[in-house]
């Protein structure tokens, strides 16, 4: 097996990228492949706990790097989505244990296992970043409609093209209401300034800080405008690049509206 | 030292010649006993020198140049004694219009930095004379230059022209929202676009930095023939 190695960024923290991680990697998973999503960001593990894993952490990948155990040992398989793995990140070392060509050996090891392996970044762009990028074969920059999440992401877009990285693009956090009004950036604007390739748009979405605190999956939830853009996400990374990008705007017509009233899908986002 | 000013003879070296100013206007003898003193401590290096008798703005009287021409090369073995090739000093004007007729800037080798692309956050470019980006300058990039920066796309970051202290400089987008720009020494705050859709220029007026419509201002409207920026 010759999987991907998809690396999930934003350069700003808070922005999304774990639970975009989560997300993505239970969205495949549920479609039939084989994920692995490991957690970079070494000293503040975050990605044990949005997936409700934390209980079950013994090893983590600073182990593994260290020859500790083994890589089998150290990941954990998610109980409720077959073929869903978690590597977990060590709490308590530092970014700079690992080094870029200890990723690369890594990452050389999931790929024979998983079609899907997603790197979950830490913030910033310091040694953290650097080990995540140095094996990816493609990246996922995630980015809010708000000014200083858009510098931050222009940056890492800039530092993935110095690597022949080429980025795509999800738009979290919409809120299509302020959008209309004129108070939030549309997706187009952020497009225009960062102008890569985009591979979604999630809308803002209070079911997913539910998810996040109870560690179940938000695209197993069918209701969820987030977990459902989450779902297209995924098939657009595997296989089906061309699924039409919907917006979160064009729901407010008329026609929408009558399509979810005649019992149409809801929350085709 | 301005007393030197007023030597009767005065010697520098100028490339492969030495350059000798005479005052014209002293009698031979005398001019000679001047040149003898510094040819006598250049022996040396007078011997197969070409010199270059210059008798300045002054008239030289008939034959005073040959005259101590001969004495130079008699006394001091010299190569060579040539008064200065001449040109007319022409005004400035002149000098333009016979560039323009000649096309001079047909041999002008382009000090211009042309760039394509994105330039993003983090980015920073610089240029020693102009920079001429094809392309978005974004917000958190900054392109410098010595002189003009010309953004053919959106100016959205921070632009620093005229750099150290040409405050002739201008900076030009098509889109023109930028974060700060800086000509020369001044700064200015990038201000909220102007909503019109046309170009807009920045550059230095009543030691201030002012943003205006290129196409309306016009800056380089009024030159008469075009020049090499």
């Amino acid at each position: 097996m010759d999987g991907k190695i998809i690396v999930v960024t934003s350069g700003k923290g808070g922005v999304g990228k774990t639970t975009v991680t989560a997300s993505i990697g239970a969205a495949l998973a549920l479609q039939g492949k084989r994920v692995a999503v490991i957690d970079m960001d070494i000293g503040l593990r975050n990605l044990d706990v949005v997936m409700g894993l934390e209980n079950r952490i013994v090893f983590n990948v600073v182990d593994v790097i260290q020859g500790r155990c083994k890589l089998k040992q150290a990941m954990i398989k998610d109980r409720r989505i077959d073929n869903l793995f978690l590597l977990p990140a060590s709490q308590s070392d530092d970014k700079n244990v690992i080094k870029p060509e200890n990723m690369t050996w890594l990452c050389n090891k999931l790929r024979k296992e998983f079609d899907f392996t997603f790197l979950d970044c830490p913030a910033g762009i310091e040694q953290g970043f650097k080990n995540a990028i140095e094996a990816a074969d493609e990246a996922v920059v995630v980015c809010m409609p708000e000014v200083s999440s858009i510098r931050d992401a222009d940056r890492v877009i800039g530092l993935l093209y110095s690597r022949s990285i080429t980025p795509k693009l999800i738009v979290n956090r919409i809120i299509p209401k302020m959008v209309a009004r004129g108070d939030m950036l549309s997706h187009k604007d952020v497009v225009e300034v960062l102008s890569i390739d985009l591979l979604g748009l999630v809308e803002m979405d209070e079911a997913v800080v539910i998810s996040s605190n109870t560690g179940t999956p938000i695209v197993m939830q069918k209701e969820s405008k987030a977990g459902m853009a989450f779902n297209r996400i995924a098939m657009r990374l595997d296989g089906h690049p061309d699924l039409p990008i919907e917006d979160p705007l064009a729901q407010k017509s008329i026609w929408k509206k009558l399509g979810i009233k005649m019992g149409r899908k809801k929350g085709a986002a | 030292m301005s007393n030197q000013e007023n030597l009767p003879v005065r010697l520098k070296g100028v490339g492969d010649s030495l350059w000798v100013t005479i005052d014209p206007t002293l009698p031979a003898e005398q001019l000679k006993k001047e040149l003898a003193r510094p040819f006598e401590r250049l022996r040396h290096l007078a011997v197969n020198a070409r010199v270059i008798l210059d008798p300045g703005e002054a008239p030289a009287g008939d034959g005073l140049i040959e005259e101590l021409g001969q004495f130079l090369k008699d006394q001091y073995q010299v190569g060579q004694v040539s008064p200065p090739a001449r040109e007319k000093p022409t005004p400035d004007v002149h000098r333009a219009r016979s560039k323009d007729a000649g096309n001079g800037w047909h041999y002008h080798r382009s000090e211009a930095l042309i760039l394509s692309g994105r330039v993003r956050s983090g980015q920073k470019i610089q240029a020693k004379k102009h920079l001429i980006i094809m392309g978005d300058l974004n917000p958190g990039a900054e392109a410098i230059a010595g002189g003009d920066i010309i953004v053919l796309g959106s100016l959205l970051g921070t632009a620093i022209a005229g750099q150290p202290d040409n405050e002739d400089a201008i900076i030009m987008a098509l889109d023109f929202r930028p974060t700060q720009v800086q000509i020369g020494g001044l700064v200015a705050a990038g201000t909220p676009a102007s909503g019109g859709n046309s170009p807009e220029f920045a550059r230095i007026d009543n030691n201030a930095i002012v943003v205006m419509d290129y196409i309306k201002a016009n800056p380089f409207k009024r030159l008469a023939w075009p020049e090499v920026r």
